[in-house]
């Protein structure tokens, strides 16, 4: 395990958060101060008895920071970190000039998602995936000049430059194909495969994440692509010079942070926890318990439980069937992650598929996915959102797995709730279904019900924390 | 109904008014009656009712036979009909239309048809919005100058007494089976409206009459009795529901109405809070070698097989369509048949063989001469069509076989038919 031990982080105020990585505002950093983090502590027993464990500094406050960082990593995208800052445990510390300093998660024992194949259990689905990776090959050919250093971070491009390679690449022409490259573009740089600033490509955190024995592959790959045809060359921007003296520094290169959970597995339970940790991570649907021997033992169900835990996260049961999901505790902390317009038009799909089907007695099982597809004319015609950014919001929730798309014939069709709604938990379901009450019905007895709970909870818990600020004095 | 307060001797005024008002309830619930002493145990009871107060309505001023009345329920069995028939008789929600022996024709109550579309629309809300109505209706009527504080003090007793029934059906119901209470609460339970309206029917009793303090006591006991029974009912069903399984209590028109009216800030404040992953997918380095191997090539749409650069004669022994042989024999077929005259009628060319297959054949040869525009021999018919019964050919359509004297070319198209 080449994890640093977590030490005591630097206890002055975070500086600013590195500009320009994620889409959405960046996390406020001082939640990862141990001053808030003490507050919070005891929620998760699990990250304070595995911090006890390897803080070989048991004076610094049991730091509630990884679980967070995870969970934010996988909300947000690659965490900015401040320049000083070392990567959280298990994570990746990426630094280049360009794009200032972030963190990736990286998984344990060297595996990536593409694990899930050996399991013959689909990823999430990638919308246009091979024009994407074909887009990606181009990016790579462009940016990846130094083969013999690792993708990442490589040099930036102009876009022309790539959209030339990709040109070569497939031999093709025509305003469509430029479209296409450009909305696929569009997609890796959500997904953090790449970095479009202006005019420039550079690659992403992400790429970091590519195991280095994989490297060879793609260097094959870069060697025999074609060359980008001279006549779409522009002039190399000014600012080239400095971003090549970027450097990624894997100074914690998280892969042997769960190794006081896996060290006591033979190789074949460690494989299989490993492989049922990054199934019910990685996977589009929940997984069979039957497929995963670590998720039908519960003593190694526990240890993915725990696995999970520490990276904020919990495992979510549906019948015989697992995935993941935030744990509630990180959840609140995380906040709200999706722009305004996402999450009208998420809410209109849910009341279409899912709050109308039931009202009217079709849709009977208890979950928030629906067979019932939300037209697209419905939400067009018929709300209150501008139909520009609804079209924006649309792709985008489609991107992430929010909507899956329903094709029926020409015009039918629309939308359903996507497969991340497997992944709410219990409580964030039944906040959701609350959340839609009171928004439609606020006048119902219904609504007052839940306020009443709410009101009642709050109380409760007002007195919970009281009692444990108490207790801490007292100590 | 009202008892009259006073313990004075009944007069036969007084009978005469109880006797009107025991009429009006008879008739009011004479659809749900079984026979004039007991409430019906069939709904079909109450559709035959409905079905002959519908006849009634058509039938206008023509009024009813009992025949007709029978016809309109040809649906139903005739004993089943005979039966309500005498029990809506017997409880004068259908009347003769002259009180006089041996009428045969009848006529529909009103009060009975209006009972049961209220009972109807009961059925449907649990009386809520008979429930709005009313309370619009007392409001309306207590800020009447006319009312008096009797009345007012009337209604605010009645109202009282519907709010604590409605409330202890609730709180049996929350008590009781959670199927049931999901079943029944949301028709019973109060909107926050309701209560409000009550509350201000309450207000505006209470400051024009502040004699009727306890009345009104009363009354406001009820109505927080019944908000509490609506929020309990409520919050049992909230705890028990699983996760989406609440969403049922609120009609779907209310969903709609959200979607379509609601602010975008509104929408968006539902999922506020809620976390989701960001997009992450996996760009595996094997995955994108494949896909960039796996690329649809540039290629034209159809391509061309691959040729010989040699010149190809094609097969030796084709199939000549145009071969001077088959040129030669129809030369000598058309050369004999007009036997060195320039035209010669097809009627004798073709009886001459004397039976129909060569006669065929010989037909089919003339055809293909005409059709080939080198040879130069056309055919020309005529309108004439001559019958012989028994002979062979039987009929026959008179033409000329004629050498061509113009270009092949242009006699072809000229002589097409």
């Amino acid at each position: 395990m080449t994890t640093t031990p977590q030490g005591a982080p630097p206890s002055e105020p975070a500086p600013e958060p590195a500009p320009g990585q994620g889409p959405a505002p960046t996390p406020d950093l001082a939640d990862l101060a141990p001053e808030t983090a003490h507050a919070t502590a005891p929620e998760t027993a699990h990250d304070t008895a595995h911090d006890m464990a390897l803080n070989t500094a048991p004076e610094v406050a049991p730091d509630m920071a990884p679980g967070l960082a995870h969970a934010l990593a996988r909300a947000r995208g690659p965490l900015p970190l401040p320049a000083d800052r070392p990567a959280p445990p298990g994570m990746l510390r990426l630094a280049s000039a360009a794009s200032g300093v972030s963190a990736v998660p990286v998984w344990p024992d060297g595996v990536t998602p593409a694990l899930l194949e050996e399991y013959q259990v689909a990823p999430v689905s990638v919308e246009r995936a091979g024009e994407a990776r074909r887009v990606l090959a181009a990016c790579l050919k462009c940016c990846w000049t130094d083969l013999e250093a690792d993708p990442w971070p490589g040099v930036a491009a102009p876009v022309e430059l790539v959209l030339a390679a990709y040109r070569a690449l497939i031999g093709r022409n025509d305003d469509l194909m430029r479209n296409w490259a450009i909305g696929a573009l569009r997609r890796l740089h959500d997904s953090a495969w790449i970095v479009m600033s202006g005019d420039e490509v550079r690659l992403g955190p992400r790429c970091a994440t590519w195991r280095p024995e994989s490297h060879g592959q793609l260097r094959e790959l870069v060697r025999r692509l074609p060359a980008a045809d001279p006549s779409a060359l522009l002039p190399m921007p000014p600012a080239e010079a400095g971003a090549s003296s970027a450097s990624a520094a894997g100074d914690a290169d998280g892969a042997g942070w769960d190794e006081d959970l896996l060290g006591p597995y033979d190789e074949r339970r460690r494989a299989e926890v490993v492989a049922a940790f990054m199934a019910v991570e990685h996977a589009a649907e929940p997984v069979q318990e039957v497929r995963f021997a670590a998720l039908r033992d519960p003593a190694l169900r526990r240890t993915v439980g725990e696995m999970l835990a520490r990276r904020g996260r919990t495992l979510i049961q549906r019948r015989d069937r697992w995935t993941s999901g935030y744990a509630d505790a990180t959840a609140a902390r995380i906040g709200t992650t999706l722009g305004e317009t996402e999450r009208a038009v998420l809410a209109l799909v849910l009341v279409h598929s899912v709050a109308i089907p039931r009202a009217e007695g079709v849709l009977a099982e208890d979950t928030w996915l629906s067979p019932h597809p939300t037209p697209v004319e419905e939400l067009r015609r018929h709300t209150q959102l501008p139909i520009g950014e609804m079209e924006a919001a649309l792709r985008s929730l489609r991107h992430a797995g929010l909507l899956s798309q329903v094709k029926a014939g020409e015009e039918a069709g629309g939308y359903v709730p996507g497969p991340q709604f497997h992944r709410l938990t219990q409580a964030a379901r039944r906040r959701l279904q609350e959340e839609l009450i009171l928004a439609a019905g606020p006048n119902t007895p219904l609504a007052a019900a839940v306020r009443a709970r709410r009101r009642q909870q709050a109380r409760a818990d007002d007195i919970d924390t009281m009692e444990r600020r108490e207790q801490g004095d007292s100590r | 109904m009202r008892v009259p307060e006073t313990n004075q001797e009944i007069t036969l005024d007084s009978a005469l008014t109880e006797e009107a008002v025991l009429a009006t309830y008879r008739r009011m619930f004479a659809a749900l009656a079984r026979d004039s002493g007991a409430v019906v145990d069939d709904p079909v009871l109450v559709d035959i009712a409905e079905t002959l107060f519908a006849a009634f309505a058509e039938a206008g001023e023509e009024w009813l036979t009992h025949e007709q009345m029978r016809h309109a329920c040809r649906d139903h069995p005739v004993e089943l009909f005979e039966n309500r028939l005498r029990v809506l008789k017997g409880l004068g929600a259908i009347r003769e239309v002259f009180p006089k022996p041996n009428q045969l024709r009848y006529r529909a109550s009103f009060t009975s048809v209006v009972g049961l579309m209220f009972v109807r629309r009961m059925m449907d809300d649990g009386g809520q919005s008979e429930m709005h109505r009313l309370l619009a209706l007392e409001d309306l009527n207590v800020a009447d100058p006319r009312t008096t504080m009797e009345e007012a003090r009337q209604s605010a007793h009645n109202l009282a007494r519907a709010f604590r029934l409605w409330a202890l059906e609730l709180i049996t119901l929350t008590t009781g089976t959670i199927e049931e209470l999901r079943e029944q609460a949301p028709k019973l339970w109060g909107t926050e409206e309701i209560a409000r309206r009550a509350q201000s029917l309450h207000g505006t009793i209470l400051t024009r009459w502040p004699e009727l303090d306890r009345t009104c006591t009363e009354l406001r006991a009820a109505i927080y009795a019944y908000s509490d029974a609506s929020r309990r009912a409520a919050g049992r069903l909230a705890d028990s529901a699983g996760t989406t399984r609440n969403l049922t209590l609120l009609p779907a028109e209310t969903w709609r109405t959200f979607a379509q009216t609601a602010s975008k800030e509104r929408l968006a404040a539902v999922l506020d809070g809620l976390v989701f992953d960001a997009p992450a997918p996996w760009h595996d380095p094997a995955a994108i070698v494949w896909a960039v191997d796996e690329a649809p090539r540039p290629a034209p749409a159809q391509p061309t097989p691959p040729r010989s650069a040699l010149p190809d004669p094609g097969p030796a022994d084709a199939y000549d369509p145009g071969g001077a042989a088959v040129l030669d024999r129809l030369t000598a077929m058309a050369e004999e048949s007009l036997a060195g005259g320039d035209s010669v009628p097809l009627e004798d060319l073709l009886t001459r063989p004397g039976d129909w297959t060569t006669a065929r054949r010989l037909l089919a040869d003339l055809a293909t001469v005409d059709l080939r525009p080198e040879l130069p021999y056309r055919l020309r018919w005529s309108d004439t069509l001559t019958a012989a019964p028994g002979g062979d050919p039987a009929w026959l359509t008179h033409g000329v076989l004629e050498r061509a004297t113009s270009e092949p070319a242009e006699a072809d198209q000229g002589d097409r038919p």
